[in-house]
């Protein structure tokens, strides 16, 4: 049943597409505040002079919308939901050198 | 409803200018336009810092001493501080008390601080052969003062430190570029004032020796140290090249009818 | 004292020229190989239908559906950011910018393309395209470690694939 990286459906629309939703039990949501260590940092910094894909960047965020994706998923399971629709990100600074990472959308029970 | 995949043209979200050629306009209207407001503050500043009378300055920085300055004191402050008397004696309406402080540095110099407070190094006392080669120096400070050079370079530094803070306080690296451009602007002001306070300087000297003879020899010797490559920098040097200035001061000297000749005082002797 | 008169003269004006253009060219060089790069890419997914649709196109038929994700930190280089500080001392647009962005937002997009097409899906509805940016670790809050760009949306697999 599940498409994808997460055990359940997960859309960014207000329904899932080619299937009815039956039940929705409320907001599911997930976040993790991340920081990035000094040697990414110093390699960040080098990088920063002359431009270009900051990769280690890149992929802590990956890594930490994922983390924050696996935690609003294991709430919607738990909630007893199979898909999570209108899901939303949203990033932000809450420390100097660190971000917080929210994953969030409503839990439902699709057929 | 119909998929039909059609590309956008290329480039639409981004400018075509060429990045240096942007840098360029940015570079160069920013040093006018600071340069221009340096200017205009500069005057603005000597015209309002002259308003305030010598008379009021000296009572009120009679005793000031800037903080974090080791001054010494002995037999030799003593003997600088009585010559600058002796100078200053021939300025009759000079409304200055003046003060000496020694302080120890590498660098042969001295500078006049606002409240009549002249400084000197240790270096220079050591470098003068002379009494007159350090009377030149020191009537070249009191110079200073009869223009109000000191009070005029510290209003001026003020303004114009306030003046980059206003414009270039957001970016450190435009800050860096904006106080080269005022340090020049300032600097071509002061050259000209150096000069002047030459000219005053000199003329105490006389009135103190009735010659000049050998007062020059300082700026000479500095001269003789300084290579080629410095005067490429002179421009960009708060003081003028000492070799043109040793040959200045004769100039002044033999225009006005000043001895070039006469018995030499000396300095260095009480200790040797 | 002429030597270190010259030294301090290198130090203070070529020293942070050098830098500048050197930046530039490196920064530059980058920037085209980058932009040559997104050109290739677009054009050999350029048959995926991506959609700020919320929901599917009336004759379409979906049977499967999941977020697909793709995000990109990117910086540029200190050249580019000094003439954005002096240009933000004047106002008005900030030209060197605009690539940045245009780059980040360009790969963001393929990313999650390709990983809808890795997934097997047909099409991406409601795409959505985020911007954030990455605080520096400096603490006087200085200097952009670079920016965020982050695109999301809903990919789908088709019953009857309207095109090829």
């Amino acid at each position: 049943m599940s498409v994808g990286k997460y055990s359940i459906i997960l859309t960014n629309t207000e329904t899932v597409p080619g299937r009815t939703i039956v039940e929705f039990y409320g907001l599911a949501t997930g976040n993790t505040v991340r920081a990035k260590h000094i040697g990414r940092d110093i390699m960040a910094g080098l990088k920063n002079l002359v431009g270009g894909e900051l990769t280690g960047y890149s992929e802590l965020l990956q890594d930490s919308r994922r983390e924050a994706t696996e935690r609003m998923v294991e709430q919607a399971k738990s909630m007893g939901a199979n898909a999570v629709v209108n899901m939303r990100f949203a990033t932000s600074s809450v420390a100097q050198g660190a971000a917080e990472l929210f994953a969030y959308g409503t839990a439902v029970r699709v057929e | 409803m119909e998929f039909q995949p059609r590309a956008p043209r290329e480039g639409i979200n981004v400018s075509h200018e060429h990045p240096l050629k942007e840098a360029s306009i940015l570079i160069v209207g920013l040093t006018m336009v600071i340069g221009i407001a340096a200017v205009v503050l500069v005057f603005f500043v000597d015209l309002v810092v002259t308003v305030i009378p010598a008379e009021a300055e000296a009572r009120a920085l009679s005793s000031w001493i800037p903080d974090n300055l080791d001054l010494l004191s002995g037999e030799k402050q003593e003997r600088v501080e009585q010559l600058v008397d002796r100078l200053a004696s021939h300025w009759p309406e000079c409304p200055y008390t003046f003060r000496v402080g020694v302080f120890g540095a590498d660098q042969p110099n001295a500078l006049a601080l606002p409240g009549g407070l002249i400084l000197v190094t240790t270096k220079l006392l050591e470098d003068v052969e002379s009494e007159n080669e350090l009377a030149l120096v020191l009537g070249h400070e009191i110079g200073h003062y009869r223009d109000r050079d000191h009070i005029k370079i510290f209003g001026r530094s003020f303004a114009l430190s306030l003046l980059l803070a206003v414009t270039l306080g957001r970016s450190s690296q435009g800050l860096e570029l904006g106080t080269q451009v005022t340090g020049l602007a300032v600097n071509s002001f002061s050259r000209e004032q150096e000069s002047k306070a030459d000219q005053v300087g000199l003329a105490l000297v006389q009135a103190e020796y009735g010659h000049v003879a050998d007062s020059w020899k300082f700026f000479e010797r500095m001269a003789a140290e300084e290579n080629d490559l410095t005067r490429l920098t002179t421009y960009l040097s708060t003081h003028p090249a000492s070799g043109d200035r040793s040959q200045r001061i004769r100039q002044i000297a033999e225009e006005n009818g000043w001895p070039l000749e006469g018995p030499i005082t000396p300095w260095q002797s009480s200790e040797e | 004292m002429s030597s270190e008169a010259l030294f301090a003269l290198f130090f203070n004006l070529g020293f942070p020229l050098l830098l500048l253009l050197g930046t530039y060219a490196i920064g530059t060089a980058i920037e085209r190989k980058h932009f040559r790069d997104l050109l290739q890419r677009e054009a050999k997914v350029r048959q995926f239908p991506l959609l700020t649709f919320q929901s599917l196109p009336a004759n379409w038929q979906a049977n499967s559906a999941a977020m697909v994700t793709g995000s990109v930190v990117i910086s540029i280089d200190y050249f580019k950011r000094f003439v954005a500080t002096l240009r933000s001392i004047f106002g008005g647009r900030i030209k060197t910018y605009e690539p940045l962005l245009d780059r980040a937002r360009r790969e963001a997009v393929l990313r999650m393309t390709e990983e809808a097409l890795q997934m097997g899906f047909d099409a991406v509805i409601n795409v959505r395209v985020e911007t954030s940016r990455l605080a520096s670790a400096r603490r006087d809050g200085k200097g952009t470690a670079g920016v965020e760009m982050l695109a999301f949306g809903t990919g789908i697999k088709l019953l009857r694939p309207e095109s090829s």
